[in-house]
């Protein structure tokens, strides 16, 4: 853990279910994909490192059910994320409508800092099918609309783009992640009294 | 210097027991009552009956056929990290925050771990968003998970061990998030995660991991932990004395010297204090570990910033560490209030050193230490062959050196295991027993709790219930006699 300069970073995936979130992460991270749709319980997980700029990145990637959509996963499971990537289904219009929401969800429920810049990225999945109903267009307005997130169109199934997709979630959210001020602040001097209190205990704090 | 309870003849005083102790005396409920905010209690009672095994496993390790599954991770191409396998350890402890995020792993690489940590996590979200409620115990198979949320941080326990109880493990996690305290403040602590929730503390703890591991470890061998009390080293009182007045006369004029510390060999030696505060065992404890785990501390007088959680885990106290003699046996800790103390702590050192070397004090500590104790022989009680007795009062613990049958390291560790179960059974059951008796194969023995005094003892295994018992008595009776040399009686202050 000392020396070795390690970055962890955590990543959310989020969408309407069926969008194929599992799939792309399975494809990321092992590089398979089944046709099998077994719905995702509650939440999944996976870790992967990556080469970044040529820095080691471990990311850590929280797979969430969209069928949970209405009844939170909770706080502490959105909380501290670096980044969060939002799934849509390119030959299905609600999947897409859905993103609004997701992302308000993610920034209600985590709320960063700094929601304005928090970085996401949406994806758009299953281009490899020919009834595609949103076009590249609408879908790059939208993420201009929401302050410039950046867009990518994939196909988990035949593993186009993926990489790419998920290069771009390691870079953003490192880059994020780095912005932090080093913590070496000290706490106050403790202040012996000469005669403190008649338990002599001193909880000066609550933990 | 004066003394507190320089001739405290008092009759109602447990052997080893004080007055006014300079370490705090905890209760038998262990540490958990301690804790500041409530602490998570055993809503139910623990049987171990079924499943203890008669003999120890000769190894330590054990295989368990079909999880390996339990590591989901996948390891970049060209890097040698290995995930591990988890179901090799009998012991795990995870610590990771409330995002998730891996911050300490026993065993194994805590990056490779993100998966597991990221689903306990999520466990525990889970369960608290749902239920308004906390995870604290799960049971799958033989394994053991405690759960200690001390937001921002959450601990897992993970054990296979038959002897280690939940509360015992969970008290495993709770010294754990104390080291970590030790090393940031509670204050550090919770402002970094209030100004970044997905920070990754790894960045602030760095060079740590040694001590964490080191106390992990500690923690099953150690009964001291078990007990929250302090060990020291057995000397004759004259000696102790001496050593006590050299530290405390060096260091009389300095302003804001809250402790002087003098360790060997993770026992006590002595220690000097300011009026009126006390140590905590668990702030010993800490500081042994400290100690014990940072070899580089032998090479050069060190001068660090130290939270101790129990004195006042919101800020830092600051501590000139150094070993006294050549050998390095001897470390002795100056905790000051203030930071910028070094030189004049340096000088008080110096000083010490020359009194105790003019009155040849080191060779006496050198020789206790080689010596590593004493004999349960020393009792004259045939049948005895080990034993472990705390003064209540002066949160103090003594016990002879392992011998005979316990020389080697799987049989102590066995015999500490049985000393732990011995331990929870007195104390977990609906009501706690004042007396408990254990036949076993291979031993027998008897725990005893009375008011000033918990006493675990090992005999051989026929000794009847009467014997035991008798023996017991007498062995009271044997520490009381010695107790000027097995503990330390008189607690100085500066
Ligand atoms: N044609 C095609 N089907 C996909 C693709 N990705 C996922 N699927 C299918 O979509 C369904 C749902 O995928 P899944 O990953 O379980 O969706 P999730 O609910 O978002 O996790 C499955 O039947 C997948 O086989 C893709 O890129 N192309
Ligand atoms: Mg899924």
């Amino acid at each position: 853990m000392s020396n070795r300069k390690k970055v962890l970073l955590k990543v959310i995936v989020l969408g309407d279910s069926g969008v194929g979130k599992t799939c792309l992460m399975n494809q990321f991270v092992s590089k398979k994909f089944t046709n099998q749709y077994k719905a995702t319980i509650g939440a999944d997980f996976q870790t992967k490192e990556v080469m970044v700029d040529n820095k080691l990145i471990t990311l850590q990637i929280w797979d969430t059910a969209g069928q949970e959509r209405f009844q939170s996963l909770g706080v502490g499971f959105y909380r501290g994320a670096d980044c969060c990537v939002l799934v849509y289904d390119v030959t299905s219009p609600t999947t897409f409508k859905s993103l609004e929401s997701w992302r308000d969800e993610f920034l209600i429920q985590s709320s960063p800092k700094d929601p304005e810049n928090f970085p996401f990225v949406v994806i758009g999945n299953k281009i490899d099918l020919e009834n595609r109903s949103i076009t590249t267009k609408r879908a790059q307005s939208w993420c201009q609309s929401k302050n410039n997130i950046p867009y990518f169109e994939v196909s988990a199934k035949e593993a186009l783009h993926v990489d790419e997709a998920f290069a771009t979630v390691a870079r953003n959210a490192q880059a994020q992640e780095n912005e932090v001020e080093l913590y070496n602040e000290f706490p106050d001097q403790i202040k012996l009294s000469p005669l403190p209190t008649s338990s002599s205990r001193q909880d000066n704090c609550g933990c | 210097m004066d003394t507190d309870d320089n001739e405290v003849q008092d009759l109602e005083l447990e052997p080893g027991g004080a007055l006014e102790s300079m370490i705090i005396p905890i209760s038998e409920e262990g540490l958990l009552e301690h804790e500041g905010v409530e602490s998570p209690r055993l809503a139910f009672k623990e049987g171990f009956d079924e499943r203890l095994p008669s003999t120890v496993r000769e190894n330590t390790r054990f295989c368990n056929g079909d999880s390996s599954k339990e590591s989901s991770c996948e390891v970049h191409e060209e890097e040698s990290r290995e995930p591990i396998d988890l179901t090799a350890y009998r012991k795990h402890i995870f610590v990771f925050s409330e995002a998730g995020k891996p911050i300490y792993s026993r065993h194994g690489d805590e990056d490779l771990l993100a998966s597991t940590m990221g689903i306990m996590q999520a466990l525990s979200s889970c369960i608290q968003n749902r239920n308004q409620d906390q995870i604290r115990f799960m049971k799958a198979g033989k394994h053991r998970f405690v759960y200690l949320l001390r937001l921002p941080l959450v601990l897992v326990g993970v054990s296979s061990d038959p002897f280690l109880s939940f509360q015992q493990l969970q008290n495993h996690l709770l010294y754990m998030y104390n080291e970590i305290v030790c090393v940031l403040t509670h204050t550090v602590l919770t402002n970094v995660f209030e100004k970044r929730s997905n920070f990754d503390l790894r960045r602030i703890l760095g060079g740590s991991e040694k001590q964490f591991d080191a106390l992990a470890d500690r923690m099953d061998v150690d009964p001291s932990f078990l007990l929250g009390a302090v060990r020291c080293l057995p000397l004759a009182a004259s000696v102790r004395d001496q050593i006590t007045q050299a530290i405390v006369q060096s260091c009389n004029k300095v302003k804001d010297l809250v402790f002087a510390i003098l360790v060997a060999d993770n026992h006590l030696v002595t220690m000097g204090r300011m009026k009126r505060y006390q140590l905590h065992p668990v702030d010993l404890h800490l500081i042994f570990n400290l100690v014990q785990s940072s070899q580089n501390l032998k090479d050069a007088e060190t001068w660090f910033p130290i939270c101790l959680p129990k004195f006042n885990a919101a800020a830092f106290l600051h501590a000139h560490v150094s070993y006294l003699d050549e050998e390095c046996v001897s470390c002795l800790l100056l905790i000051s209030a203030q930071r910028d103390q070094f030189f004049e702590l340096q000088e008080c050192r110096a000083k010490i050193v020359e009194r105790m070397t003019k009155n040849k004090l080191f060779p006496v500590i050198a020789q206790s230490v080689k010596m590593a104790g004493y004999s349960a022989r020393e009792t004259g009680i045939f049948d005895l062959r080990h034993f472990i007795y705390k003064a209540k009062s002066s949160a103090q613990l003594s016990s002879p050196r392992y011998e005979t049958v316990y020389l080697q390291e799987d049989s102590q560790r066995r015999l500490i295991g049985l000393y732990h179960l011995l331990h929870a059974r007195m104390f977990n059951s609906g009501r706690p027993l004042k007396i408990l008796y254990c036949a076993g194969e291979r031993e027998t023995q008897l725990g005893w709790h009375m008011v000033g005094f918990e006493l675990y003892a090992t005999f051989e295994p026929l000794i009847s219930k009467e014997g035991a018992v008798k023996a017991m008595n007498k062995l009271l009776y044997w520490i009381k006699k010695e107790e000027d040399r097995l503990f330390i009686m008189n607690s100085a202050t500066f």
